[in-house]
């Protein structure tokens, strides 16, 4: 995998402990401040939304089938990346979604990833086979990617507009084949792929 | 994150709990919401300005060393706790708290 900037591997924190009533710049980004147009779209799937210039991180990386999956070249497709590992119960039947949706819509321009959490190859392949997996699985034996986006707990699912923005993300399964997941991706088809700002 | 849990504590001593690190804020957004995090969390990537200028920046990785710093609200750093072999070290509440206390005595 590729990044600009090569970020710190864990989310190693440590606090700062102020005395109340000394006024800080708080630079952390509030993750509740969804485009208004979306926001109630959100609502019904318990997403949380990002401000409207958050670009979803770029990455390439090898996918089980022995490709380079890059990011950027998805650009112009709504994408729902699905963080997943095999131990993870409430991932698998996500999993069976995810791949009706990935027959169903991709042709018109969804795509379905799913991002594998520190596993081997040939723990994926199985169960890619025993779940009869088509969409891409991207292989992150170091944790890279799931560093990158911050996930801990799985299953995680993202979405990126066709323009490439980072639109929503869902810590915990949900309903992906529920009328509400529906109309939020038509929603999102609908949308121009002009670039990102 | 037993900080988490005892929050509160650390608000009735007039606390503001804030975290530091050297990730991108979309990653802490999704770190924040995984642990429900009733604290900010604050990015110093990538220059790291704020974690080297407390002497916490473990060169080698380029992330912070755990570590906690006691503010008061002159800006002065009243204690701080540097913790050896972060990743695998427990610090307590109890631990932090009792060192609050010293500082800015019990309520």
């Amino acid at each position: 995998m590729t990044a600009s900037q090569t970020e710190a591997r864990r989310p190693t924190l440590f606090a700062t402990i102020l005395a109340a009533g000394l006024v800080i710049a708080a630079a952390a980004s509030r993750v509740d401040a969804a485009e208004p147009a979306l926001a109630s779209l959100l609502q019904p799937l318990d997403l949380r939304g990002y401000r409207s210039a958050t670009i979803a991180p770029g990455f390439s990386a090898e996918t089980l089938g022995g490709r380079e999956l890059t990011l950027t070249h998805l650009r112009g497709k709504v994408i729902l990346m699905n963080f997943w590992a095999s131990w993870c119960v409430e991932c698998r039947p996500e999993m069976r979604v995810f791949e009706h949706l990935h027959r169903e819509l991709g042709p018109r321009g969804v795509a379905i990833i799913g991002v594998n959490a520190r596993e081997s190859t040939e723990v994926i392949r199985r169960y890619a086979r025993e779940l009869d997996v088509t969409f891409p699985l991207v292989l992150d034996p170091a944790g890279k990617i799931n560093t990158m986006y911050g996930v801990i707990g799985l299953p995680t699912t993202f979405l990126v507009g066709r323009d490439g923005r980072a639109v929503a993300f869902g810590v915990g399964p949900r309903d992906w084949g529920s009328a509400a997941a529906r109309e939020l991706i038509e929603a999102l088809l609908r949308e121009a792929d002009s670039p990102a700002r | 994150m037993a900080r988490k849990a005892d929050y509160k504590r650390f608000e009735a001593l007039g606390i503001q709990n804030l975290a530091v690190s050297a990730n991108l804020t979309f990653s802490q957004q999704t770190f924040a919401e995984s642990l429900k995090l009733p604290f900010p969390l604050l990015s110093d990537f990538p220059d790291r300005k704020v974690i080297r200028s407390y002497g916490v920046l473990n060169e080698r990785t380029m992330t912070a060393q755990r570590s906690f710093f006691l503010i008061d609200p002159q800006g002065t750093i009243r204690k701080k706790w540097i913790i050896e072999n972060g990743p695998t070290t427990v610090v307590y509440s109890d631990t932090l708290l009792r060192g609050i206390e010293e500082v800015v005595g019990k309520r």
